[in-house]
């Protein structure tokens, strides 16, 4: 067996895992971060995609919209091609207490967040979709937030500061001994080998997946697992981030994101934390909802559907959590059940991952005796895209390709622009509907981190558009069965990929996307027989 | 603007240009029109009657004709049992309108063939365009699978690989991949096969692939070989290189299925047929049972087309023949009743091998392809419907979709062409 | 973005038929396609304007896409408006202007239209403006007719029949081709229709495909407005060139959200016009035999006008007259399109269909009802083209136009 040494093993490869792994290989201590799938297959790809001003707890909840303005403003400087300057509205209909605007104009002063009431009949003007019944509306500093990129960005990070990353690797024991910790041992997902890492802590950044992690070592951390639906629309439905002006509640929230729109969320209590199921009636509830601030809602395609499970964190009787906020939570295990070498980090949001990494590490280094200050919120995750480097992307993938390449790639670009340029047939567009190059896509099945057509999508947007993947996964089968990873079983790969689309799609399927699963159906069962291929 | 016709046909797919070949073949004025290019152009051009054993659905099924008379006896609501009368003489016609156009198709015996794919599968079909009419695989001495550069939709060793597993070659049977350039560029597979008539073309890529043959080789290719239903390029290339060469199935934009939709497009408009594509019917005046009038736009511009015969051949919800909203789905151009069960419209698995109920669901017909509701009583007397429109055909499992076309549509233009004066 | 575009956009389901079936697409690889250009590449323009593939400009606004659409995807006005953003973005070269501007160009002809004419003809001249202009040296210019439609027309004292018809007659019939004006004339005299001719601004369409769209939107508005109030006034209004008719009743509202409700019952190609004449038992069907086969090439923009050939009915009463459908698809020279040297090759590549057809058949003389695929039809084979209408004038005992 694989025996691996670091200080510190993480576990989950969230937004707050990978956020850990970065601050902690920022400040120097050697890590290693393992994950059970992909990065982001869980929770920080299955919500929104909304980097919250923070106006929306304005009122419930002052500290955590605080948290939130100050945490977006740092986002937008340290990971700027990850987050869409979008802008946010809050609207307000008829049927909404009039009164609650007062008191969220006052909460956002209050927060240090700027909302500017603005002229309902020019927002209608600019946004034809919202209702005509909208009373008022206001703009505030929300934005879109890519999940993946940022993941990837604070890996990429860490990477260059020495950290390393682990994903399809399930942690199947944590070790200890005389009350302390002393490794992990883990499974490889792929091909079931084992691995163990000795290290001095261990942090359970496993999101909904906390509470099982913390059984492990004999723990009890106590995660509510609140599924939530969304569905995403198969074109920007709006320019702005639109918010419901009331407290907050089901299906009022609309980000445009890239080249589509979603709305979200609903909430329900689930057992399992892998419960991505999303629900055909909550997808018709979501749509009722939507429709008070989108009239024409039901007419527009839903592409498909999807659902996340947040991680909330209720302090039970078993006290010693150190609560940051009412939003997230430190768990020292030492402090709270006397195992030296773990905490647990569960609960917040998005938006706040970067503090909460923040936070965590501070406690961590304390108790490894590392004096040094956290960077996180100065050093940008990436160099930005020169102007110039802009335009030679223009030149190989026109004008959205290349906008949309140098957003998803970063730090990669110009590496992938030097290669079509020198190789022009590898600027061809494989996923059309995301307008995604075949150097792209060699570029995210290089990286080592790809095992699965899935893995090549979260890095790519490829599969995601309009067809879900009808066209383009075929063709970037063809395009990697010359890669050992891909060399294997095709039928596996395709059916894999495919079944995870066709999951999404399956709440939504009427009106035009019906439609498109029957040309889908068409092509893998009648052309190509699939249904019998082994 | 209002137009008078014999029979009008609604709907540019396979069965609607049979019904208007038919129609037309028997002294009728017909009139066809469309919203756009039927769903026969993303076929596989190939006429797939019955792919498989009613018992073991694994099984190659090797007498479809004889397949399809067991499973009209087992499950009369499928819409085989409707055309069974025809189905025979149907595929005659099929064939006959085909060879007049320098398309043949041939059959493998009167069984199936089983022509490789693309992804490397292999797919039963009863009648094959001659280009794509590939022999038993376990006979061939050795396969060549040859790609092009510059077309993003074919990957030679994806095929070869999934063939190689699929264990129909002999074990010892070569099985080799080569890349060949047609001259550079990204094309799409219209553009490689116009580049491709070009003789000049063809000679290079005759050079390229000649020191990869190897004696009593196949030569598979992506189906882009020739434009036209009467292309010769398949038939030059094969005879240059002295091996045969044949276009396997691929996902659309794809030749065989575009040609056959052109040929049979091209042999109605030559016996008269009026066609009209780009005029959307969008909905119907009906009296006393009989549709006295349709109601169609063309450019936004409302046209009124009467007829004695009214053949709805508009497709399932791919083709727009029908429409759905959440738990509901209905026929868009007369609203007839689609039944929908109570059941999820979908399988779990996208591959279910019990496929999924949206492609079954359609319009319930009965012997002369007319309307029928709930209780079997038509609902419009002069209108049948054709083609995918029919409930009750699971086609992408059971790889029967343009068989029920060509009978189907063969059927309702034949009982068009008897309605007197 | 108006809520039918977005549903338009949301119809797309990529099954690529546009692409299959766009001419451009199939023979280069310079054009990304119409299913790239338009609802793909939408997606995209709703967060990005600039969203724009270079290749749009290789589009020739033939429609084709978006008569083969099983979707009802408007792919062409997508491209339409991305080729305006394009323009507006990086300019149009002087050329396109130029081109784009049929109505100055006959307006300056008509000083000397036989020096026009001959200088269209010089070899070196024509070199010269291809090297300056790219304006292809291969492609044969129309030639300018010595007087304006709008010159020649007299009104003819008819019987009264109480209809009140306006013909929209459009540059190239008033500058090129009157004789399809006075043929109009003559045949709705044959049947007591007196016929009203105004000065029109030209519909646009050049305009439009050249990306040019704020100055074809003011055209769009003055000519509306004069349309409507003859409209107001009783009258039909009656076309002979496919491409203004669409651009008039289709394109004024794709492009410009303008209403062109009105023209929907009111403005009728002209064998349309003659088909309701037809069915309401006043059209005079009193014709000369011509025993003659001719082609018939259906142009692109009567194609997408989705109502089929209007001339069939009519000209089938004709005694001797056979008409064959050519059923080559697109000519390739879509208006300014073929006279631009990077673009010539395509467009003659495009036509190679319809030279194969003319062959094929046999025929001598070919009629379409497009004024530029009568010349690009001319130039690619040779034989005389005409536009329907001559046939019947012909038929109804004016004009000699078609051998026998």
């Amino acid at each position: 067996m694989e025996t691996d040494k670091a200080q510190v093993v993480v576990i989950g490869g969230g937004a707050t895992g990978t956020g850990i792994l970065r601050d902690l290989a920022l400040r120097g201590i050697p890590a290693i971060l393992v994950e059970q799938g992909d990065l982001a297959h869980g929770t920080s790809s299955r919500f929104h995609g909304l980097l919250h001003s923070g106006a929306r707890y304005a009122v419930k909840d002052k500290e955590a919209a605080r948290e939130c303005i100050e945490e977006n403003m740092i986002l937008r400087r340290i990971a700027p091609n990850c987050v869409e300057l979008t802008g946010g509205l809050f609207v307000q209909l008829p049927e909404d207490d009039p009164q609650y605007a007062d008191q969220w104009i006052t909460a956002c002063t209050e927060a240090g967040i700027s909302c500017a009431e603005a002229d309902v009949q020019e927002l209608i003007k600019k946004n034809p979709v919202l209702s005509p019944n909208v009373t008022r509306a206001f703009k505030v500093p929300d934005c879109a937030v890519d999940g993946f990129r940022i993941l990837w960005g604070n890996v990429n990070s860490a990477r260059r500061y020495g950290a390393r990353v682990l994903t399809y690797h399930r942690v199947s024991a944590i070790h200890q001994s005389n009350g302390r910790v002393t490794g992990v041992e883990l499974i490889n997902q792929l091909n079931g080998q084992k691995r163990s890492i000795e290290c001095e802590m261990v942090i359970n950044a496993a999101g909904p997946w906390g509470g099982e992690v913390a059984a492990m070592a004999g723990l009890e951390v106590n995660v509510i697992k609140d599924k939530g639906t969304l569905v995403a629309y198969n074109h920007r439905l709006m320019n702005m981030v639109v918010n419901r002006l009331r407290p907050p509640g089901d299906g009022d929230i609309f980000v445009p994101h890239g080249t589509i729109t979603i709305l979200g969320t609903t909430s329900t209590t689930v057992d399992d934390p892998g419960c991505t199921k999303p629900g055909h009636d909550e997808v018709l509830a979501l749509i009722k909802i939507g429709q008070e601030m989108v009239p024409e809602l039901e007419s527009y395609r839903l592409i498909r559907a999807f659902a996340g499970v947040r991680p909330l964190y209720q302090a039970g009787n078993a006290t010693g959590g150190r609560s940051v906020t009412r939003n997230f939570a430190l768990l020292d295990h030492q402090q709270r059940d006397g195992l030296a070498g773990m905490v647990s980090i569960v609960g917040g949001k998005f938006t706040t991952f970067r503090l909460m990494a923040e936070k965590t590490v501070d406690l961590v280094a304390s108790k490894l005796g590392v004096n040094a200050p956290c960077r996180t919120a100065r050093e940008p995750l990436m160099t930005p895209v020169s102007e110039e480097l802009l335009e030679r992307g223009k030149k190989v993938f026109g004008v959205p390709g290349a906008r949309k390449a140098a957003e998803r790639l970063g730090d990669s670009f110009a590496q992938v622009v030097e290669q079509v340029e020198k190789n022009p047939d590898k600027g061809r567009i494989l996923c059309e509907c995301e307008v995604v190059s075949l150097a792209e896509i060699e570029h995210a099945a290089h990286s080592g981190d790809s095992f699965t057509l899935g893995d090549i999508r979260r890095k790519t947007r490829m599969g995601m558009g309009t067809c879900q993947g009808t066209f383009c996964s075929y063709r970037t089968l063809g395009a990697l069965s010359g890669y050992p990873q891909f060399a294997g079983n095709h039928w596996e790969y395709l059916t894999k990929f495919l079944q995870k689309r066709w999951k999404g799609m399956r709440p939504v399927l009427w009106g035009q996307q019906l439609r498109e699963a029957q040309l889908s159906t068409g092509i893998y069962c009648t052309l190509f027989a699939m249904e019998r291929m082994r | 603007m209002n137009k008078y016709t014999d029979v009008l046909i609604i709907g540019a797919g396979l069965s609607g240009l049979m019904a208007a070949a038919k129609a037309a073949e028997q002294g009728k004025e017909v009139m066809l029109v469309a919203k756009g290019m039927g769903a026969v152009g993303l076929s596989s051009g190939c006429i797939d009657l019955w792919g498989y054993n009613l018992e073991d659905p694994n099984q190659v099924c090797q007498d479809p004709l004889a397949e399809i008379a067991r499973l009209c006896a087992v499950n009369p609501q499928h819409p085989y049992a409707r055309v069974r009368d025809v189905l025979e003489e149907s595929l005659l016609f099929f064939r006959r309108v085909c060879q007049e156009n320098g398309n043949p198709y041939l059959d493998h015996r009167g069984g199936n063939w089983l022509l490789p794919t693309a992804l490397g599968t292999l797919r039963p079909t009863y009648l094959a365009p001659a280009s794509m009419a590939v022999g038993d695989l376990q006979q061939v001495r050795g396969v060549l699978v040859v790609g092009f550069r510059e077309l993003k939709d074919f990957y030679p060793d994806v095929l070869a690989a999934n063939l190689k597993k699929s264990g129909v070659l002999q074990a010892d049977c070569p099985l080799n991949t080569l890349m060949v350039c047609a001259g550079g560029g990204e094309l799409t597979p219209n553009t490689l096969a116009y580049r491709l008539e070009n003789p000049a073309v063809v000679d290079r890529i005759v050079d390229q692939i000649k020191p990869h043959l190897l004696p009593g080789a196949v030569l598979l290719l992506p189906p882009v070989l020739g434009e036209r239903w009467d292309s010769q390029v398949a038939k030059n290339l094969a005879e240059k290189l002295g091996h045969p060469v044949y276009e396997v199935t691929n996902i659309p934009p794809a030749l065989p299925g575009q040609r056959l939709q052109q040929m049979l497009l091209h042999h109605v408009k030559g016996q008269g047929v009026e066609v009209v594509i780009g005029c959307t019917v969008n909905g119907a005046r009906v009296a006393d049972k009989r549709c006295t009038e349709v109601l169609a736009t063309g450019a936004g511009k409302p046209i009124k087309i009467s007829a004695k015969t009214v053949i709805l051949a508009t497709g399932s919800f791919l083709g727009g023949g029908l429409e759905s909203k959440p738990g509901k789905a209905w026929e868009s151009i007369f609203g007839l009743p689609v039944e929908t069960g109570h059941e999820k419209w979908s399988a779990r698995d996208f591959l279910s091998m019990a496929g999924h109920l949206f492609n079954q669901m359609g319009i319930k017909v009965n012997e002369h392809l007319r309307p029928v509701d709930k209780t079997g009583e038509v609902i419009i007397e002069n209108v049948m419907v054709t083609g995918a429109n029919l409930a009750g055909c699971n086609h992408p499992i059971e790889k029967c979709g343009n068989g029920v076309a060509v009978a189907s549509g063969y059927k309702a233009g034949k009982l068009a062409g008897e309605v007197g004066e | 973005m108006s809520s039918d575009h977005r549903l338009a956009l949301d119809n797309c389901i990529k099954c690529s038929i546009c692409v299959s079936h766009c001419p451009v697409a199939r023979v280069t690889d310079k054009f990304a396609g119409p299913k790239q250009n338009g609802p793909d590449l939408e997606r995209f323009r709703l967060e990005e304007p600039a969203a724009v593939h270079p290749s749009i400009g290789y589009c020739t606004n033939c429609k084709g896409c978006d008569v083969v659409c099983p979707s009802g995807v408007a792919v062409s006005a997508m491209n339409c408006r991305a080729r305006g953003e394009y323009v507006s973005m990086h300019g149009a070269p002087l050329r396109d202007k130029i081109l784009a501007r049929v109505d100055r160009m006959g307006k300056a002809a008509r000083l000397a239209p036989s020096l026009v004419n001959r200088l269209a003809g010089l070899r070196p001249l024509r070199l010269l403006a291809e090297k300056m202009l790219g304006i292809s040296a291969a492609m044969t210019m129309p030639r300018y007719a010595q007087k304006t439609f709008l010159e020649l027309y007299k009104p003819q004292n008819v019987g009264d029949t109480g209809r009140k018809v306006l013909y929209y007659p459009g540059c190239y019939v008033n500058y090129n081709a009157p004789e399809v004006g006075l043929a109009l004339a003559e045949v709705l005299a044959h049947n007591n229709i007196r016929v009203e001719v105004e000065q029109f601004d030209c519909c646009g369409l050049p305009l439009i495909a050249n990306g040019l769209l704020d100055t074809a939107r003011d055209q769009a508005k003055k000519n509306l407005a004069k349309l409507q109030g003859y409209i107001n006034r009783g009258y039909d209004i009656v076309t002979t060139c496919p491409s203004c008719h669409l651009t008039l009743r289709q394109e004024y509202r794709e492009l410009f959200q303008l209403n062109t409700d009105p023209l929907h019952e009111k403005m009728l190609d002209v064998f349309e016009y003659l088909s309701v004449l037809l069915q309401q038992g006043k059209l005079v069907t009193r014709f000369e035999e011509l025993p003659l086969q001719v082609g018939y090439h259906q142009p692109c923009h009567l194609k997408a006008a989705g109502c089929g050939v209007p001339s069939r009915e009519i000209l089938q009463l004709i005694p001797g007259l056979r008409v064959a459908d050519l059923d080559a698809g697109c000519c390739g020279l879509a208006g300014t399109y073929g006279f631009k040297k990077e673009k010539y090759a395509i467009s003659q590549a495009i036509g190679s269909n319809v030279f194969n057809a003319v062959k094929e058949l046999g025929v001598r003389q070919v009629i379409s009802e497009c004024g530029m695929c009568q010349l690009q039809i001319h130039h690619l084979t040779g034989v005389a083209v005409y536009h329907p209408l001559q046939v019947l004038a012909q038929a109804c005992g004016h004009g000699k136009w078609l051998a026998k």
